[in-house]
């Protein structure tokens, strides 16, 4: 990862034609340690290194990924980016592509109270085994497991416009979840959220997650579930835990409001998106209550960093004011297209991926009322916590969402517990019934780290900070509307 | 290579697992292509056993002194490791060949400018059908060497090559795909014919009522569907009590005429006969006339529940236990086009999108249909509908089914599904969407 290396390649993309060209060396290093049923599944760590270069020619980016790093390896990766690129300009009907309009020189590090690689590996170890043992509240729990999860990635951007940004992300999780199975029905309970605590940071994140603190609970939980009645079917109003809160924003604002979608660059796959652009100032797309934005400057959230992979600085931006839908996640050549600027939602999964818009931070701001509060004036509601199931259609409109848990809401006051909860809804008409955002003292950086988008698919770790909310008259146990269960 | 790094390991045991890929792939989108991208890598990982304890490392770099680290990191891990009594010694096994044309020196070989002109007759039919289209064409290699320190060496090399077009008009949209290990066999103008011929067909969609319908799933739909029935059939599902079969193997779950099978030789979805440990993988009968026969083993499952290793590890570390990747769904005798004739009032539905699993044990799982879902009233198609949510248990649907007699590979790397199209009776959609 040397200036040397990253000259070379963009002299050798220079004189095969390319009017830009950049560079992303990473080296990256990750961790997992699985505790099953008493067992280390998995006891892993990996490294990797090497690079990718996009070359723009004639409107069309090409890009060529590398681990590589002799001389005849570095020439060899410039040289097929520009062929790639030349050969996507002989077919393009317009050019898209165009060089970044600024240039970055600088550092960031994800601040990191406790180095993970400073926890000795039986530390680690013990900590999971602990926990993964507190979950186990009697013989029904047939699964127990315990993870962490560890990130450290080294990265530097070379651009031929003269930027260089070199970034240390350090990302962090951990979780447990115990699977109890009983006459014929599995039930899943699962801590912290529906898919462990995951934020931006060193250990300090692992220990917040206070796994073994909380493992009994979750184990007796998951068999509590087992035992309680099914979730009903009809139209209630609903309470969402700030996880699933996290989770709904993600899958209804965060990828419909992914500018690549809504102009079709994921229509194969991930879909298109119903936030057109002709509605930006205009869509009522929630309630006045509704406030979600881009913050890729989020303490702890997993987006987080100072430049993202194609060196736009970071910052604060809307996507939507009071229930408007005023913004959208954007790269240089979306951005472009409709007028604006970037606001540097780009990111790569690894060297060996090419930038593409992803979420990043996405955060429903908090309202006012304290999370207690939410149940006060519902007669007949269900609270659902922990997704289990997650579906939305190709342009983010009609979803289905189930949870591990959920109490039934009677006059105000939480009671007994429910198993098997599903809920559906289109988005704008859902996001239209919020009529409460709990306030900040129950606000939450929920990390996902599991995000794919694109082809070739890429992983992107992204964070949506929420609070509890509830939502009026919404259908709930379509999920089971079969006859099943 | 890895030869030497099994020499120079101090662990009891020690596995030794390269992998190297070249994957590329060209993204299309308003006849612009918007993502042209290729990897070149390699990735080594070295699992080592002391005494029933487990570390596992891995590293792309190839020098001597990252590899001397990987057994280090490898070895170190696995002293911390808490001790599994139910580890079992690494297999060792005599893998068969591959199968023929799992390996296609012309894909492995594409240029960009052979991917551009795939592109460019997917453009040239969109821009004839006034329409606009997404989608990619893309090819790649890949090669695999797992040796271990009892004895196991195995080596293989396999190809990929796709088109997947999505057309799009005003008020529809429609889409095909093609996967071959060759890439000369891809004929992407008639892949982008077939998406046109949806597209326009599923025009001026109407709305239908969710609930049970007759539906007609083409090969794409049902390989979807059947992905999340996939996990069921491992031993480890199947020994933790989540699988649907968990209360017994030899018994009748399914109708008289499904068989299903895991099979890495099918002649539409050549793959690698061994896993991931090296043991050579056996085309295993999941199964036959509606009863459960098998589920899929690796050396660790095999052991513990004292069945024979079937061969279906996946890369260590392995939290998922051995799973089946290449899932073949025996035909039935009826062409597609007769299981429509048949059909007085039902659903043609092209593709899912975005499954779910809702129920675990009842296999009960969500999903949008998309790009091409068809009212079909005495027996012909009749035009399209707009897209609706379904709510279905895998099982119930798989009692109540008929085959097509043409099997399509659905599925490309990795996770690959030969399958004919299923005709299903009471298949429950819950909701519409607005297109």
């Amino acid at each position: 990862m040397s200036d040397a290396s990253a000259a070379r390649i963009l002299d050798t993309a220079a004189a095969r034609g390319a009017e830009y060209a950049d560079v992303r060396f990473e080296s990256a290093r990750s961790e997992r340690i699985e505790v099953r049923n008493g067992v280390v599944a998995a006891l892993a760590d990996a490294a990797s290194t090497g690079y990718g270069v996009r070359a723009l020619i004639d409107g069309a980016w090409g890009f060529a990924a590398s681990d590589d790093q002799s001389d005849a390896g570095l020439d060899a990766a410039a040289a097929r980016a520009c062929a790639i690129a030349r050969a996507g300009a002989s077919i393009a009907r317009r050019r898209v592509g165009s060089p970044p309009p600024l240039s970055y020189v600088a550092e960031y590090a994800t601040p990191v109270q406790r180095e993970p690689s400073s926890v000795p590996l039986g530390e680690r170890v013990a900590l999971l085994l602990d926990a993964e043992r507190g979950l186990h509240a009697d013989a029904r729990i047939a699964v127990g497991r315990a993870w962490i999860d560890l990130w450290d990635s080294r990265k530097t951007l070379f651009g031929s416009n003269g930027t260089r940004v070199t970034q240390r992300i350090v990302q962090s999780g951990s979780g447990v979840q115990a699977m109890a199975v009983d006459a014929g029905d599995a039930q899943t309970r699962t801590y912290p959220g529906d898919i462990g605590l995951y934020q931006s940071g060193g250990w300090e994140i692992v220990e917040k997650a206070a796994l073994s603190e909380n493992a009994q609970r979750i184990g007796e939980e998951a068999l509590a579930v087992l035992r309680a009645p099914q979730c009903p079917s009809g139209t209630f109003d609903l309470v969402l835990g700030g996880s699933q809160v996290s989770l709904q924003i993600h899958e209804s604002c965060g990828h419909p409001a992914e500018l690549d979608r809504v102009m079709g660059w994921e229509a194969n796959f991930s879909g298109t998106s119903f936030l057109e652009i002709d509605q930006l100032d205009r869509l009522q797309y929630g309630s006045p209550q509704v406030t979600i934005v881009i913050d890729n400057t989020l303490p702890l959230g997993m987006a987080t960093c100072a430049y993202d992979d194609e060196g736009t600085k970071t910052g604060v931006s809307d996507v939507i004011r009071n229930g408007i839908l005023v913004g959208y996640e954007m790269s240089n050549d979306t951005a472009r297209e409709i007028g604006r600027e970037s606001n540097a939602c780009v990111r790569a999964q690894s060297w060996a991926f090419t930038p593409m818009i992803r979420m990043c931070n996405l955060n429903l701001l908090p309202g006012s009322v304290p999370f207690e509060h939410l149940f006060d004036d519902v007669r007949d509601g269900v609270y659902m916590e922990s997704n289990r199931s997650w579906s939305i259609d190709d342009r983010r409109l009609n979803f289905q969402f189930g949870c591990e848990i959920a109490w039934e809401i009677k006059n105000g006051k939480r009671g007994r517990m429910l198993k098997n909860p599903t809920y559906a809804g289109m988005t704008p008409p859902f996001w239209n019934s919020c009529d409460a955002v709990a306030d900040a003292r129950s606000w939450f950086a929920w990390g996902t780290p599991n995000c794919g988008k694109g082809e070739p698919m890429q992983v992107g770790r992204t964070t949506q900070a929420a609070a509890p909310a509830r939502f009026r008259n919404v259908a709930v146990g379509v999920g089971y509307a079969g006859g099943h269960g | 290579m890895a030869r030497a790094i099994l020499e120079r390991s101090p662990a009891e045991q020690t596995e030794v697992l390269i992998g190297q890929s070249d994957d590329t792939l060209t993204r299309f989108t308003h006849q612009i292509s918007n993502q042209n991208v290729a990897a070149l890598g390699a990735q080594i990982t070295v699992r080592a056993i002391l005494a029933g304890r487990t570390g596992v490392a891995s590293t792309n770099s190839v020098d001597e002194d990252a590899l001397r680290a990987l057994v280090e990191r490898a070895v170190a891990m696995a002293r911390l490791a808490p001790k599994d009594p139910l580890q079992p010694p690494l297999p060792v096994g005599k893998p068969a060949p591959a199968p023929p044309n799992a390996y296609v020196e012309a894909t492995a070989r594409a240029s960009p400018e052979r991917r551009a002109q795939l592109c460019k007759a997917v453009f040239s039919a969109a821009e004839r059908a006034d329409c606009w289209c997404a989608g990619y064409a893309s090819t790649a290699s890949s090669a695999y060497t797992i040796a271990n320190s009892n004895g196991a060496l195995a080596s293989f090399e396999g190809t990929d090559a796709a088109v997947n077009v999505k057309m799009i008009g005003t008020d529809s949209s429609g889409w095909a795909e093609e996967h071959t290990t060759d890439v000369a066999r891809i004929d992407a103008a008639a892949v982008a014919a077939r998406a046109v011929g949806k597209r326009l067909r599923g025009a001026a969609p109407r709305s239908v009522e969710p609930g049970p319908w007759c539906v007609i799933l083409e090969p794409a739909a049902f390989g979807e569907l059947l992905a999340y029935l996939a996990g069921h059939f491992s031993a480890q599902s199947y020994d933790e009590g989540s699988s649907f079969c968990s209360e017994g193997l030899e018994r009748r779950y399914f109708g008289e005429n499904v068989s299903m099978f895991d099979d890495y030789a099918h002649p539409l979805a050549p793959g690698m006969p061994f896993d991931f440990e090296g043991f050579p993988t056996q085309r295993l009968p999941l199964v036959e006339h509606g009863v459960v026969r098998n589920v899929v083993t690796d050396s660790y499952y095999a052991h513990k529940l004292d069945r024979e290793n079937t061969g279906h590890a996946l890369p260590a570390p392995n939290s998922y236990g051995p799973q089946p990747l290449h899932l073949v769904v025996a035909p039935g005798t009826a062409r597609l086009e007769e299981l429509i004739a048949g059909t007085a009032r039902g659903l043609l539905v092209t593709r899912f999108w975005y499954i779910r699993t809702v129920d675990q044990k009842q296999a009960i799982v969500t999903g949008m249909t998309r790009d091409g879902t068809f009212l079909v009233e005495h027996g012909r198609v009749v035009g399209g509908v707009r897209n609706l949510r379904f709510n279905q248990s895998i099982l119930e649907a798989l009692r109540a089914c008929e085959f097509s007699s043409e099997q399509v590979r659905t599925a490309g790397y990795g996770f690959s599904t030969v399958v004919p199209a299923a005709k299903i009776d009471g298949f429950t959609f819950t909701s519409a969407t607005e297109f």
